[in-house]
């Protein structure tokens, strides 16, 4: 900030009178206003006479031996479980638009589609494709109605409302497509008698009707809003697909945190956190942690009215760490937490709270802006970086 | 007159200090670590008509009819009022006619853009880069300085004085610098860069046909145009001459090479019969593997597949797949490939 002032002063002062266009905005307001004077200008003030001799700074400087009696803090590590997005995200309109556009211009450029390539000469496949591209005019499926070399060519730009470039129409049109309709309902020739099923009066007209005679069961695609989505069960790992979600735990001071517990023995980071998973959740979960390395921290020291308050701990071998059994049970004064996130992958399975040993009540799968909300704001702190936005 | 006061005073209003009031408009525009979460982005747009205004009226949108209207016109449009091309040659800045981008569907060299958004891509930027980030993260402990690399170009060391300022010399054993490894951080996360299928056909130096259909096979693998390539040495023993085309590559980049992954990764190599994966050594230590397909495993992809029956018997090419990505060593160009799904087997050679 010292340098900045210094520069912009020079800058001011060399080209004449102060003007908004020599200087910016912020610089000129504090160029024009000296008299606002704080800690820090004063100090700058006495910095600047002397020529800084100061060492090169250490890039990466040690930790300082303590003075005082090492205080203990309680370690902890905590798997943040995420089931990453199984769907790819909604299309903004200006995305779909765009697509649908350079879908026509592309129609524009390409060479003729080359039928006999893809269909033989007589087959019903070809009889098929015949009737189709006479409705649609084009052999892409997505971009509706449209002839590149028609005489309305020039028309590829869709008119505001248009629903082609949505993705239900896209769907609708393939699904169509598939089951051997054309794109748009046609008009049926017949008489009024037979409902307007017959064949018309001469051959060739009746040549390129469809008449339904098998019904063609194509499977559509499954839709993208759950079940879980509606009814918005948050315990549910099918709700909002195309966002990560992370499993939170009430614990049983009723807070939502990310599952935690304590380090014992000699096990390590990663260890912990595996078996954390397990003892929290039972053994139906088929996950993965990433790395041997946390992702995150979050550090609560224990105050009562601003002085430090240490807690008693007493410390009990775990069973699944055989490295805990080998000290007894010991008591420990605790200064605070210290929390060490690891970053988790959910691939298959589901969590179960009635095989939970910590005396969590109930667990949910939450996205970003959901676990913002249920979650204190010192930890939200700790923890929101380690999220992803989608 | 009026205007020229106009005009004064503007000029020299840029030359007082800005009103008070505006103080407070910059201070609460400025960002601090207490600021809110972010506003509605066209909160942060400008005013403006387009966004704040009124559309055309219902009405209006309805009667909206241009297809509608030149169907009625009886008479023909003049051709040189509605036909545009751009300029051939490039004249320099200053000539009235300025050729358009190239983006721009005017264009001579206008190539339509991307027509969807991969799935591929948007998993690697959700998932796979944050997942890379965590497992190549080294940590450096407190108190300890990282590694410093030697000097790469040698010093030459001796008592003559003309070696004081003479070029340093090249690595040891060879002419060329092997590529540095920069730590991975999140402006550094490995990608896939672009994807090369090549193929070569022996049966092409008897007849045309095969390199015809190497290339239809390969324009309908990648959805992109083929390129052949001479022969540039003759070898009798293969009874190759030079100036033949005999080979093909196809360069796929962004949209075309992530839906061509995805395809080699879920539908074809699933279907290959006996194949353990890619071998373990392949790499150019350089970040870019390679991988082959046999003819039988061409013919698994679904664009071939759909019309089989239309290729000669037996003149469907086996290709060479290389894989170029942003890694600079090997071992980090396969964690990215097996992250994707393609699986190795056997030593791993780095």
């Amino acid at each position: 900030m010292n340098a900045g002032q210094k520069s912009a002063r020079r800058i001011a002062a060399s080209n004449g009178p102060i003007s908004r266009d020599t200087v910016c905005f912020s610089c000129l307001h504090r160029l024009t206003h000296p008299s606002r004077r704080n800690a820090s200008t004063a100090a700058a003030l006495a910095e600047t006479p002397s020529a800084p001799t100061q060492q090169p700074r250490h890039p990466n400087p040690p930790v300082t031996t303590a003075k005082a009696p090492r205080k203990a803090y309680q370690l902890l590590a905590s798997p943040v479980l995420s089931r990453p997005p199984l769907l790819t995200r909604d299309l903004t309109s200006f995305e779909k638009a765009y697509y649908l556009y350079q879908k026509r211009l592309n129609e524009r450029l390409a060479l003729p589609f080359t039928r006999y390539f893809y269909y033989k000469k007589g087959t019903p496949g070809d009889a098929e494709w015949k009737r189709k591209i006479k409705v649609r005019e084009t052999p892409a499926r997505d971009i509706g109605v449209y002839a590149a070399y028609g005489d309305e060519g020039w028309n590829d730009e869709v008119l505001v409302g248009d629903r082609t470039a949505e993705r239900e129409s896209v769907v609708e049109a393939l699904v169509r497509d598939a089951e051997g309709k054309a794109i748009i309902d046609e008009e049926v020739v017949g008489d009024e008698n037979k409902n307007g099923l017959a064949v018309a009066g001469d051959a060739k007209t009746g040549e390129g009707q469809r008449r339904d005679l098998t019904k063609v069961e194509v499977e559509r695609p499954v839709e993208r809003v759950t079940e879980a989505d509606r009814a918005n069960d948050m315990r549910s790992l099918s709700r909002k697909m195309d966002r990560t979600l992370y499993l939170l735990v009430k614990n049983r001071e009723g807070r939502w945190r990310f599952p935690q517990d304590r380090v014992y023995g000699r096990e390590n980071l990663h260890q912990a956190a595996e078996r954390i998973l397990v003892q929290g959740f039972g053994i139906d979960m088929n996950t993965w942690i990433v790395g041997n390395h946390p992702i995150g921290h979050h550090q609560m020291n224990y105050t009562s009215g601003g002085a430090p308050a240490p807690r008693l701990a007493k410390i009990t071998p775990n069973r699944l760490v055989s490295t805990s059994r080998d000290r007894a049970e010991y008591e420990q004064e605790e200064y605070g937490e210290k929390v060490f996130f690891m970053k988790g992958r959910m691939m298959t399975g589901q969590a179960d709270i009635a095989k939970n040993e910590y005396g969590d009540s109930e667990f949910r799968w939450l996205v970003k802006e959901e676990v913002e909300e249920v979650v204190t704001g010192g930890y939200w702190k700790s923890v929101k970086d380690i999220l992803a936005e989608r | 007159m009026a205007l020229l006061q106009e005009v004064t005073s503007t000029f020299l209003r840029r030359f007082k200090a800005p009103p008070a009031s505006l103080h407070r408009i910059w201070a609460s525009q400025c960002r601090h670590a207490s600021t809110e979460a972010v506003a509605q982005e066209t909160d942060e747009l400008e005013e403006s008509s387009f966004l704040q205004g009124e559309g055309p009226a219902q009405q209006a949108i309805e009667r909206f009819d241009p297809a509608g209207v030149a169907k009625r016109r009886n008479r023909r449009l003049p051709p040189s009022r509605y036909q545009f091309r751009s300029p051939r040659y490039y004249r320099g800045p200053l000539h009235p006619h300025q050729p358009p981008r190239p983006s721009e569907p005017s264009s001579r060299e206008f190539a339509p853009g991307p027509f969807s958004l991969p799935r591929l891509e948007q998993t690697y930027h959700d998932t796979l880069a944050s997942d890379y980030m965590v497992l190549a993260y080294a940590h450096l402990p407190p108190g300890q300085t990282a590694f410093k690399k030697g000097e790469r170009l040698r010093r030459w060391e001796g008592d003559s004085p003309y070696f004081k300022n003479r070029p340093l010399r090249g690595p040891r054993g060879g002419d060329t610098l092997r590529l540095l490894r920069k730590p991975v951080t999140f402006r550094n996360v490995p990608q896939l860069q672009r994807v090369t299928v090549h193929t070569m056909s022996s049966d092409a130096i008897n007849s045309g046909a095969a390199l015809h259909v190497s290339g239809m096979v390969l324009q309908a693998i990648t959805n992109v145009r083929a390129e052949a390539h001479e022969v540039k040495k003759s070898v009798a023993g293969f009874g190759v001459r030079a100036g033949m085309y005999l080979s093909l590559t196809c360069e796929l980049k962004g949209e075309d090479m992530y839906h061509f992954l995805s395809k080699l990764v879920d539908v074809v190599m699933p279907k290959m019969k006996d194949w353990p994966g890619v071998k373990g050594s392949s790499g150019d230590f350089s970040g870019n593997i390679a991988l082959g397909l046999k003819a039988e495993e061409v013919a698994l992809f679904p664009e071939v597949e759909v019309n089989y029956d239309m290729y000669p018997p037996k003149l469907i090419p086996g290709c060479h797949i290389m894989i170029h990505t942003t890694a600079t060593t090997d071992q980090d160009a396969r964690l990215l490939l097996t992250q994707i799904g393609i699986p190795f087997f056997g030593k791993l050679v780095h």
